[in-house]
Formats: C-alpha cells, structure tokens, sequence
C-alpha cells in the first residue's frame, strides 16, 4: 500500500513537472537553456523503490517525455517514440546500484544522479537529432543547453528529498531515510 | 541482479523497441491523445499566465486609457476607409481577371487561435495552439499573423494541435526576395548559430545576389503538380540582415516578421473560403 502511494505520487508529480516545464520559458541568461526536472524526479523514485516499480517508473516516465516532445518533420518522426523508455530503464538499473547508499542516508547520491541523468539525457537527445538532420557538431550553447539544466536539476533535487522526508511520516510514521519501502536490516 | 529481474529488463527492451518501430500515423494518435489528456492543464496554466500579465498590463492610468482609445478609434476609421478601397478594388480586380481568363486564386479561411504554451524541449521550436481537428485543423496547415508568417501544424489533437515555428531548423519555406529574382529555402539556423536564436538563414541564393539588408522575404508558394505546398505565396517571412556568397551559393541571415518569442494570438490557414 505505502509502496502504490509512493510510487502514483511520484507518477503525478512527473506528469506535473511535465505539464509546468512548459510554462517555464527559456533562461536568457543561461543562453536559452531550459529547466528539465523529469529525470531528477525519477532517479528519486529509482533510489527508493523495488526493481520492478523502478521499471514500471521507467516504462511511464519514458513514454511521457517521449509524447510532450514528439517532433514530426516532413512526415517522419525526429526520435522514436520507445527510445527515453530505454535510457531511464539505463538509469534505472545505474540508480538502482547506489540505492544501498542513498538509503544509508547519502542523499548526495540522488543530486549527483539528478545532474548526470538530466545531461546524458539531453546529450543523447541532441546527438540523435544531430545525426537526422545535418550531422553532429558542438558549441558553447549547445554544451549550455545540456549541463544547465543538468545543474538546476542537482540543485533542486536535495528540496524533493527534503519534501519527501517531510510528507513520509503522515504516509507510514516517523522515518528515516526510508521514502517508499522498508529497507531490510 | 536476479534472472528475473534481467528477463524483465529485457521485456520492457523489447516492448520500447516495438513501440519505436510504430508508424508516424500511430505515433501522431498517440501524441494526439496525450495532448487532450493534458490540454485542460495547459489551458488552466495559460490562463493564470495571462491573467498574471494582464494585470502589469491592466495598470493604466485614465490618461493613458483615454489615449489608447483615441488612437484605437482613428485607426478604425482608417481600416474601415482602406476596407472600402479595397473591396472596390477587389470588384475591378474580379472583372478584369474574368475579362483575361485568369484562374482565381483562391482566398483562405483564417482560423484564430491561442498559443497555449510553448515546448519545454531544447532542441526543438514548438508551440501549442488551442484549436484542433474538431475546429477543422489539418497537419501542415500554415499558422500566420497579421505581421507574417509563424509555422506550420504538425499534430493535430481534438481541440489542440503542436504547430512547428519557422525559426525551428527542421521547417523549410520556399521563399522569394522582394525586389530581385532570387529564390531559396528559408529555415531557422541551428542552436547556437547567431546572436538571436530566432534569426533564419536564407539557403541556395544565387552567389551575386547582393541582397541589402532590410529587403522583404515572402513565401514562394510552391506547387507540385496539381496541388499547391504548404505554404500559400506572398506572405511575409522577414527582412535581409546580411547576405554573404559562399562557395557554392549565397547565404542571407533574415530576422522574422514576427517576433516568435513573445507571439500569443495566431490564425491557422484551415482552407479556401
């Protein structure tokens, strides 16, 4: 029960987060880069849950950014729908490795994750769309584009933990550390 | 990791490699059912946005007001006195046409519509409008303003549809100088290129086109075969911000007509009338 509570709190949050990044303009001052919180939030989910919700998160999680950035050119589709299931399944089972640690209290784990995930998956999004259309390059914005949101994503993601921790003992009673699942001793 | 938790993995491997190989029409359903799924929320937040700009905006004073009013009211007289030259001229273009047999061009149904919110990608150049197939949205109908040109539609929802901006790099327009006979494919440049992300490039000029800044772009509106493109010609683009020859052709930077960043109000082309 705490674990299904966990894991569709966790499924709104996403599909909000996905639904209010629109919302959030552009970072002039950051040269156009955008906020992007989806990865964060699941690696969140990835460090506290079971193997098997992890990938369900994954499936979802995936599916969703997929639909709200689905871009068709002249008829053809720019990225597969399918290919993010498969990058946070990647993340999945990497975060699913240090959850030992996070839930040992290493709540740095999840920050380092937040910045790693958020700029693979940028990365890999722009060498994808770099290959359909003119072939790959590099510059100052584009390297911008991928580390800053990466950046805001780490930097926010110790609030999510702090949120969680907060709202976790009205869910299942006092807790440490221990957001979705009991850890066995 | 267990053996189930790898035949697992593996399942769900295969299952997103099965939904990757579905066809653009399958995808477009798809996203086109996730786009009414979400389309409440992003009207709700649409509308708190404009609420919360339309308050800095609603505090005017009296004077500024009463100015505003003024100047909305001579305008009207002048719309309405240019309206009645034109439908004249309308009347005689209609005769002398009829007189030489020409075809006429067909006049198009403007839809308006609302950006409701604008892709949180970095990679890609799209809005979301708040009219759909139930509105008489098709994909690649162009989406214009008063000022000229801002895309085209992709995917079509009920009530929502995701319109590709002409500043995106992927959206190519035939286009047309104003003043010269030169002619080439106008699409946005890619990220990082420029000082203004929304400025376009103007490829496959000829090299001693020698355009002047401040020329006019407009749409070429080609046909293939029978039918025409998407985009009808004659409308406005932008204006030439530099050219340079390359080796092989010309190249003209072009500022968009209309400023995409900040664009709320669209017409969607959904047809001649």
């Amino acid at each position: 029960m705490r674990l299904a509570i966990g894991w569709f709190s966790l499924a709104v949050a996403i599909f909000l987060t996905i639904v209010i990044q629109e919302f959030i303009p552009p970072l002039r001052f950051l040269h156009g880069a955008r906020v992007f919180l989806v990865p964060m939030l699941f690696c969140y989910g990835a460090l506290s849950m079971p193997f098997w919700a992890m990938l369900l998160m994954a499936i979802y999680t995936g599916l969703l950014t997929d639909l709200a950035h689905l871009n068709v050119v002249n008829g053809h589709v720019e990225i597969a729908l399918g290919w993010s299931i498969v990058v946070f399944v990647f993340f999945g089972l990497f975060a699913h490795g240090l959850q030992p640690a996070f839930v040992r209290g290493r709540w740095w784990v999840h920050v380092l994750l937040s910045l790693v995930c958020t700029c693979v998956f940028l990365a890999l999004q722009f060498v994808m769309i770099s290959f359909r259309r003119q072939g790959i390059f590099f510059n100052e914005i584009v390297a911008w584009r991928i580390l800053a949101p990466g950046v805001i994503a780490a930097g926010l993601a110790p609030l999510v933990h702090l949120a969680v921790l907060k709202i976790a003992p009205y869910v299942h009673g006092p807790t440490r550390l221990r957001p979705f699942r009991r850890i066995r001793q | 990791m267990s053996r189930l938790n790898v035949v697992l993995v593996i399942m769900v491997i295969i299952g997103a490699v099965i939904i990757s190989s579905f066809g653009t029409t399958a995808m477009q359903r798809l996203q086109a059912g996730f786009l009414s799924v979400i389309s409440p929320f992003l009207k709700t937040g649409s509308a708190v946005q404009r609420q919360i700009g339309a308050m800095g905006e609603g505090l005017q004073t009296l004077d500024q007001l009463e100015r505003e009013n003024e100047q909305l009211k001579a305008e009207n007289k002048e719309l309405r006195a240019s309206n009645q030259i034109y439908r004249d001229l309308e009347a005689e273009n209609g005769k002398l046409r009829s007189a030489l047999e020409y075809r006429k061009r067909s006049i198009f149904k403007l839809l308006p519509a609302r950006i409701i919110s604008r892709d949180a990608s970095a990679w890609w150049s799209t809005v979301r409008i708040n009219r759909g197939f139930e509105d008489g949205v098709e994909s690649d109908q162009p989406v214009l303003t008063d000022v000229g040109l801002v895309g085209k539609t992709t995917t079509v929802a009920k009530n929502e549809s995701i319109v590709l901006l002409i500043s995106d790099e992927s959206c190519k327009v035939a286009s047309k100088v104003e003043g010269s006979n030169e002619r080439g494919i106008l699409s946005g440049r890619r990220i990082g290129e420029g000082e203004v992300p929304t400025e376009m490039q103007l490829n496959f000029l000829s090299k001693k086109a020698n355009l002047q800044p401040g020329q006019k772009v407009y749409t070429e509106g080609v046909t293939k075969g029978t039918s025409t493109g998407v985009f009808p010609s004659g409308i406005f683009l932008g204006t030439v911000k530099s050219f340079q020859a390359r080796p092989l052709d010309g190249q003209a930077i072009v500022e968009p007509a209309v400023d995409l960043s900040t664009v709320e109000d669209v017409f969607v082309v959904v047809g001649a009338q």
